[in-house]
C-alpha cells in the first residue's frame, strides 16, 4: 500500500487551517451585541420571513444578527446548537423549540450564564424565558378546525370525510395544530379517515396528497398540517386540481402556511382557506425586545396571560381566503 | 424430424426458464409480484392504470439514483451523497435557467454536470486521498448539502419555465416522462455492466479487487470512473424531481440514499461487493414504490409505515439469501 505523501497532508490542513480562520474572522463580532436566531431547521421555507424579519430589525438596532440552525428538526440537535452558543457567550438567543421539554433545561442553563433567551413560533414555557413572540400552534389548529367547520356550515350530511397531511409523527408544533384541529371538530360531523405523514418531505407530501386522493375520489376535505404540497407548482398536484374542480362546492382544503408559491393554488381555486402565522414579526419583534433587555430596557408589547409564564407578544396571524388572497399574499 | 425440432426448441425455452429462475433478483420479483396481487385484491384504487403509472413515475428517480449507486456498490464502496448530490443538481438546473438565464437544455446539462464533478471528486478522494468510500461520501453528504444551503440562502428557486417541467411532469405516448427516462437509462446501464469489458471488471473489482489490479486493470480509473456515473445519476434524478415539483429545492433528497441503498440491496446486491443487477434495482425501487403506495392506499397510520417498510426490506432480502443459500446447497 502506497504511503501518503507527507506534502499533501500538509498542503490539505494548510487548506483547511486558512478556511477555518477565514470562517472564524467572518463570524467574529468585534464586541458588538450579537443575537442569534435557531429556528426548528435549516432549510425549512417556514422560517425564511422570520430570517428576513430578524436581519431587518438587526440592521435597524445596529445588532448583529446570527441565523443558527440544525440540519434537521430534532431537539437534540437544537440542544447542541444552544450548548455552542453558551460557549460562545452570545448576548441572547431567539429559539423555536422542537419540544418544549428537551430544550428547557439548556434553555434554563443559558438563562443562568448571562444571555437573554426568547421563544418564538414554538414555545418552552417552563424554560425560564422572560418572553414569547408568535401564535400558539395549537391555537393555530383550533382556527383550522373553525374554517372547517365554516366550509360545511349548513351541510346536512351525516358524515363528512376529512383526511389531514402531517409531517414528522410525533413533531411538537404539528401534533400541537393536529391536536387544535381535532378538538375543535369533535362532535361535528366530521370525520377524520386519514393520517399520512411527509416527514416534513415536500416531495412525499405530493405523493401522499395525489395517492390518497386518486384513491379516494369520494373524500370530502383536506386538512394539511403544514403547507408543504403548496411549496410547488399546481402542475405537480393533478389528482388534487381534478378532484377539488369536480365539486368545489363540497370538496374543501384548509390548510396552515401560506407562502408566496400559494398564489397559484388560490388562482386555480385549489385552496379554500390558509392560515397563516406572521414569522416576519416574530422574527423582528424577537430580535427588537432581547435588545431591549440586553440593553437594560423593557419588552414592548408583550402581556400577561393567565398561567402562562413571562410575557406574550401576539404576533396574529392571516386567515387568507379566495376572496382577499390578492391582497393578503402581496401584503406579505 | 419435426420432433426433433420440437425438442430442441423445448429445450431452448425450458432453458430461458431456468435462467430467469435463477436469475439474481427473481426472488424478490416474486416478492413484488406478490404485493401486486395481494393490493390488487384488497384495494380497487390500486388496479386503475393512472395509479400504476403514478407509483412508476415517483419510484423513478429513486431507481435512476438506485442504478447510480448499483455500480458503486457492485465495486465493494458505498456512496452517502446520493441525497445531497441529487439536490444540489436539481437545485443548479434551475438556478441555471431561473438565476443565469440559461435556455433549457444548457440548464439541464450544468445540473447533470455538476452530479457528475462531485462524483468524481468523491472518486478522487477515495482513490487518491486513500479515504474509505464511507468516509469520503459521508464528508460529500455534509458538504454538498450545505452548498444547497449556501448557494439558495435556504429558498427555494422558483419561477421555472414550462418547458422544464416536461422532465418530471410531461408525458410520452400517455406515459409520464421519468418512465421513459428510466427505461432508457436502464437500458444503457444493463449493457454497460454486462456486455462491455469496462462493465466486466467492474464486477470484476467488486469480486476481488487486489486480483483485479494485478491482472493489469486500473483499478483506480474503474473507481474514478463509477462514482463519477453515480454522480451524474443522482443528478438526473435530481433534475427530474426538481421538474415533478416544479422548483429547486434545497432540501430534496434529504435522506434518500438510504432508499436508493435500499432499493439496490432489496434487488440482489451484495454490499461487500461483486454482485448486483440493474433489473434488481428496478425491482427494488418498485418493490419501494408499491409499498409507499399501498401504506396510503390502505390508510395505515403513519406512525407503522417506516416499521412496515423495515420489515418488506428485512423479509425481501432473506427470501433472496434463502435462496441463495439452496443455490449453494445443491451445487
Amino acid at each position: 500500500m502506497r504511503s501518503f505523501p507527507m506534502k499533501k497532508m500538509l498542503l490539505i490542513t494548510t487548506i483547511f487551517t486558512l478556511l477555518a480562520c477565514s470562517l472564524y474572522a467572518a463570524g467574529s463580532t468585534d464586541g458588538e451585541v450579537v443575537i442569534v436566531v435557531v429556528p426548528q431547521q435549516l432549510g425549512n421555507i417556514v422560517f425564511l420571513p422570520a430570517k428576513e424579519g430578524a436581519e431587518q430589525a438587526g440592521k435597524d438596532l445596529g445588532v448583529k444578527v446570527q441565523w443558527m440552525a440544525p440540519v434537521k428538526a430534532e431537539a437534540q440537535l437544537q440542544v447542541e446548537v444552544i450548548e455552542g452558543l453558551i460557549e460562545r457567550k452570545v448576548d441572547g438567543i431567539a429559539i423555536s423549540c422542537n419540544h418544549p421539554d428537551a430544550l428547557k433545561d439548556v434553555l434554563a442553563r443559558a438563562i443562568s450564564e448571562g444571555i437573554v433567551v426568547s421563544t418564538f413560533d414554538a414555545d418552552s414555557p417552563e424554560c425560564g424565558r422572560p418572553f414569547y413572540a408568535g401564535t400558539e400552534n395549537y391555537q393555530a389548529g383550533v382556527i383550522c378546525g373553525e374554517e372547517m367547520l365554516k366550509q360545511y356550515e349548513g351541510n346536512n350530511k351525516s358524515s363528512i370525510s376529512v383526511a389531514i397531511l402531517e409531517g414528522i409523527p410525533g413533531a411538537f408544533d404539528i401534533e400541537s395544530r393536529k391536536k387544535g384541529f381535532l378538538d375543535t371538530i369533535k362532535g361535528s360531523n366530521l370525520k377524520v379517515v386519514y393520517v399520512g405523514a411527509c416527514d416534513d418531505d415536500v416531495d412525499k407530501s405530493v405523493t401522499i396528497v395525489e395517492d390518497y386522493t386518486r384513491a379516494n375520489p369520494d373524500l370530502d376535505a383536506w386538512f394539511m398540517a403544514g403547507g408543504w404540497p403548496y411549496i410547488v407548482q399546481p402542475g405537480a398536484l393533478p389528482e388534487m386540481t381534478k378532484w377539488k374542480q369536480s365539486d368545489p362546492e363540497n370538496h374543501k382544503v384548509v390548510t396552515m402556511d401560506v407562502f408566496s408559491s400559494s398564489i397559484a393554488f388560490f388562482d386555480e381555486g385549489l385552496i379554500d382557506v390558509a392560515v397563516g402565522q406572521n414569522f416576519y414579526s416574530m422574527g423582528y419583534l424577537s430580535v427588537e425586545n432581547l435588545y431591549n433587555l440586553i440593553s437594560g430596557g423593557e419588552v414592548e408589547g408583550g402581556m400577561k396571560k393567565e398561567g402562562f409564564p413571562g410575557l406574550f407578544i401576539d404576533t396574529g396571524g392571516q386567515i387568507v381566503t379566495p376572496a382577499n388572497y390578492k391582497d393578503e399574499i402581496a401584503a406579505e | 424430424m419435426k420432433s426433433e425440432k420440437k425438442s430442441i426448441s423445448n429445450t431452448g425455452f425450458s432453458r430461458i426458464i431456468k435462467q430467469v429462475i435463477h436469475a439474481p433478483s427473481f426472488s424478490v420479483f416474486i416478492v413484488m409480484v406478490l404485493m401486486c396481487v395481494l393490493m390488487y385484491i384488497v384495494s380497487p384504487p390500486f388496479r386503475s392504470v393512472n395509479n400504476l403509472l403514478s407509483i412508476a413515475k415517483n419510484f423513478s428517480a429513486y431507481a435512476i439514483a438506485g442504478i447510480g449507486v448499483t455500480m458503486v456498490i457492485i465495486t465493494g464502496g458505498i456512496d452517502l451523497s446520493i441525497g445531497s448530490i441529487f439536490g444540489f443538481s436539481g437545485v443548479i438546473a434551475a438556478m441555471g435557467m431561473v438565476e443565469f438565464g440559461l435556455p433549457l437544455m444548457p440548464a439541464v446539462l450544468l445540473g447533470i454536470l455538476t452530479g457528475t464533478a462531485l462524483g468524481l471528486i468523491n472518486g478522487l478522494f477515495i482513490v487518491k486521498l486513500k479515504l474509505p468510500p464511507f468516509i469520503a461520501t459521508l464528508g460529500m453528504l455534509s458538504i454538498v448539502r450545505s452548498l444547497c444551503y449556501i448557494t439558495t440562502e435556504g429558498y427555494p428557486v422558483t419561477g421555472l419555465g414550462k418547458e422544464f417541467l416536461f422532465f418530471g411532469q410531461g408525458y410520452i405516448l400517455s406515459i409520464p416522462t421519468p418512465i421513459w427516462l428510466l427505461a432508457v437509462i436502464a437500458i444503457i446501464f444493463s449493457i454497460f455492466l454486462n456486455k462491455t469489458v469496462t462493465g466486466r471488471r467492474i464486477y470484476a473489482l467488486g469480486g476481488n479487487e487486489e486480483a483485479t489490479r494485478i491482472s493489469g486493470i486500473n483499478t483506480d480509473r474503474l473507481k474514478i470512473l463509477v462514482y463519477s456515473l453515480g454522480g451524474c445519476m443522482y443528478g438526473i434524478a435530481g433534475i427530474i424531481t426538481a421538474s415533478k415539483l416544479g422548483i429547486g429545492q434545497p432540501t430534496a433528497g434529504n435522506g434518500y440514499e438510504l432508499d436508493a441503498i435500499a432499493a439496490v440491496v432489496i434487488g440482489g446486491a451484495s454490499l461487500s461487493g461483486g454482485v448486483g443487477t440493474v433489473i434488481g434495482t428496478l425491482v427494488g425501487a418498485a418493490i419501494m414504490g408499491i409499498l409507499r403506495n399501498a401504506l396510503v392506499l390502505l390508510s395505515i397510520k403513519s406512525h407503522w409505515q417506516q416499521f412496515i417498510i423495515g420489515c418488506v426490506i428485512i423479509i425481501a432480502v432473506t427470501f433472496d439469501q434463502l435462496r441463495k443459500s439452496n443455490k449453494l446447497a445443491k451445487v
